[in-house]
């Protein structure tokens, strides 16, 4: 519960056109901007937020150091992005705003977006620091955006010359998935210092953290311990589910002489599986709609493959995701399509391949979740092999029987 | 211990002289560009003590000898004379430049501004060394503000003893700075009453 009264500078420079940061640069920016002023405002009802642009035609002060979050927000739209990032007077002209504020109680602190290369010495940068700790004024550095050689060095010796006793930050963000706020939620920007932080900080914290890897399903179990239990306990039912019915389609695949059934089975049990920890039924209504594009990708894959007897209709099963990911894989479910058409040919090559064990294990190996050294997956290499013999030797009086047959019709 | 005044100090007791530290605001006392935040706190002290330097005193920051102490009180008080005693090898402040009944006043406005009245001070190890006030211009001072701008050529600037000698009068200068009051409340600032034990409230 500091009072302080915050200058934030930002960075509206060419850069901040780019887009890897969803959805662009100066939009992660922009809601940043937002977060920030609300936890400062909801910390303290004191606490005054002014914004500077330092970029564009030259630093300009869009709104001085005020509580009123209504025009923090509205001095956010359109700003337009140009020119080139003026770091050293940037932070001068911020320091100048904060020594006029009304409250002479507030502490100061400014916050840099820095996004942009810094064009300045590393000398000006740290005389400009320095003068900012000899007039107790704190700095916190938010780098993200463009990184060139020396403007990590830079900005640390920056915060090394204005730090007093911890009470400036630097925060790197790299480009990734999470967005700029995400990130800045959990650092002591937001959190203010280590003091326990406003409520808004934490909370901003909780349903940040949840969309991360901090809690399971989303739910804090502080929060609410009922939601988070009960969320545990129909995923474990619906994993025993998914393991009894894998564990069904063994045996009926092992009866079934149809051993790339089993190993596709238990991956549909896999994959069903692992899109149940994110979206489970939803997943199963893609795949519906996906039917088209797995016809498409099946052919593309067969006639890559040059199997001639790929005549494949659309099969509505739980296997767009896998054949869009391994070819190894796509391969062992295109034969198990294949289990409708008795095509004696088709058969001979299915003997054949399995018959080749190494390639069966090797298929085995790379499916997730299926250990090569497994007995039970071994028993089933042992049952398709002895299939295979089984099926040959059919197949072999099979056709012994149809050429007898018309010898005898000859005869 | 010797003073200024040439009398022994059996007779009468200096540190009442300089007792103008009780009325020291000292919660709200700060300084810029000190190296221990709040190191500045305790360099008022009284008279007796005000050489021992076992405990902290004000030190600038490396390479930076300037200083700039702000000073309130608690009622309005007149100031005779300051005293300083500061650091050995050239620690000692050279000058100072105060500044009356202004607060937030930072290193480019003391540079700026003309200051109500400059001293140039000597090495003062000893502590017997007292600078006198213009007093007409120091009747009714709520709060003040002591530049140190230079020191004897030392890396930093230490001070050890800021005395004050004065008299302080009952009234305040600016009554509404003294209203305590709350946007939001706040459990926190009212830990001293809490303190006190959840006692009933009589009804006679």
């Amino acid at each position: 519960m500091v009072l302080e009264a915050t200058m934030i500078c930002i960075d509206n420079s060419e850069w901040m056109r780019n887009g890897d940061y969803a959805p662009s640069r100066f939009q992660a920016q922009a809601d940043a901007v937002n977060l920030i002023c609300g936890a400062k405002t909801q910390s303290n009802p004191e606490n005054t937020v002014g914004i500077l642009t330092m970029a564009g035609k030259g630093v300009r002060v869009l709104v001085t150091p005020t509580s009123d979050l209504g025009k923090i927000l509205a001095c956010m739209h359109g700003l337009e992005i140009g020119g080139e990032m003026n770091l050293a007077s940037g932070i001068q002209v911020a320091q100048l705003a904060l020594k006029h504020r009304q409250n002479k109680k507030q502490q100061q602190r400014i916050i840099v977006f820095c996004g942009s290369p810094i064009k300045h010495e590393k000398k000006l940068i740290e005389m400009i620091g320095r003068k900012l700790k000899k007039n107790s004024v704190a700095l916190d550095i938010i780098n993200f955006g463009e990184q060139d050689d020396g403007k990590i060095e830079k900005l640390e010796a920056l915060l090394a010359a204005v730090n007093n006793n911890d009470t400036s930050h630097i925060v790197h963000v790299p480009t990734g998935s999470s967005a700029l706020s995400d990130v800045l939620i959990n650092t002591p920007i937001f959190t203010g210092d280590g003091e326990g932080g406003s409520g808004f900080a934490a909370a901003a914290a909780a349903a940040a953290a949840g969309g991360l890897s901090g809690f399971d399903f989303g739910v804090d179990p502080n929060l609410d311990p009922e939601l988070a239990l009960a969320l545990r306990v129909s995923m474990e039912e619906e994993r025993a589910r998914q393991e009894a019915a894998a564990k069904k389609a063994t045996e009926e695949a092992a009866k079934q002489e149809k051993g790339e059934g089993q190993p596709s089975g238990t991956q549909d049990a896999m994959m069903t599986e692992r899109a149940n920890v994110a979206t489970s039924e939803v997943d199963n209504k893609a795949n519906d709609l996906m039917d088209d594009e797995n016809a498409l990708l099946q052919q593309a894959l067969a006639m890559s493959m040059d199997d001639p007897d790929s005549g494949h209709e659309t099969r509505d099963t739980d296997m767009s995701d896998a054949a869009a990911d391994d070819p190894e894989l796509a391969l062992a479910l295109q034969l198990s399509v294949q289990d409708g058409t008795k095509d004696s040919s088709s058969q001979s090559d299915l003997s054949k391949l399995l018959a080749d064990q190494s390639f069966v294990s090797s298929i085995l190996a790379s499916l997730p979740g299926v250990d090569p050294n497994d007995p039970s997956v071994k028993n089933l290499l042992d049952s398709i092999q002895s299939q295979t013999e089984v099926r040959a030797s059919n197949l072999s009086s099979q056709q012994k029987n149809e050429e007898k047959e018309p010898k005898e019709d000859e005869k | 211990m010797a003073c200024l005044h040439d009398h022994s100090c059996e007779d009468h007791d200096c540190s009442a002289d300089w007792s103008l530290y009780k009325h020291i605001d000292i919660s709200k006392v700060t300084a810029l560009n000190e190296a221990v935040p709040g190191s500045v706190k305790s360099v008022f002290k009284a008279w007796e003590q005000r050489l021992s330097s076992s405990e902290e005193h004000l030190e600038s920051n490396e390479g930076d000898p300037e200083l700039l102490v702000f000073i309130p009180f608690t009622s309005d008080v007149k100031i005779k004379s300051i005293s300083i005693v500061g650091g050995a090898g050239g620690t000692s402040p050279s000058k100072m430049r105060a500044f009356i009944n202004r607060d937030g006043i930072d290193f480019s406005d003391a540079q700026s501004m003309q200051a109500i009245q400059e001293w140039d001070l000597a090495e003062n190890l000893q502590g017997v060394l007292e600078y006198q006030t213009r007093y007409s211009k120091f009747q009714s001072v709520a709060s003040i503000t002591l530049h140190f701008p230079e020191n004897f050529g030392g890396d930093t600037t230490q001070i050890q003893y800021i005395g004050l000698k004065g008299e302080a009068t009952q009234l305040r200068r600016d009554v509404v700075a003294t209203i305590v009051y709350e946007l939001m409340p706040n459990p926190s600032d009212h830990k001293a009453q809490a303190e006190g034990g959840g006692g009933l409230s009589h009804v006679e």
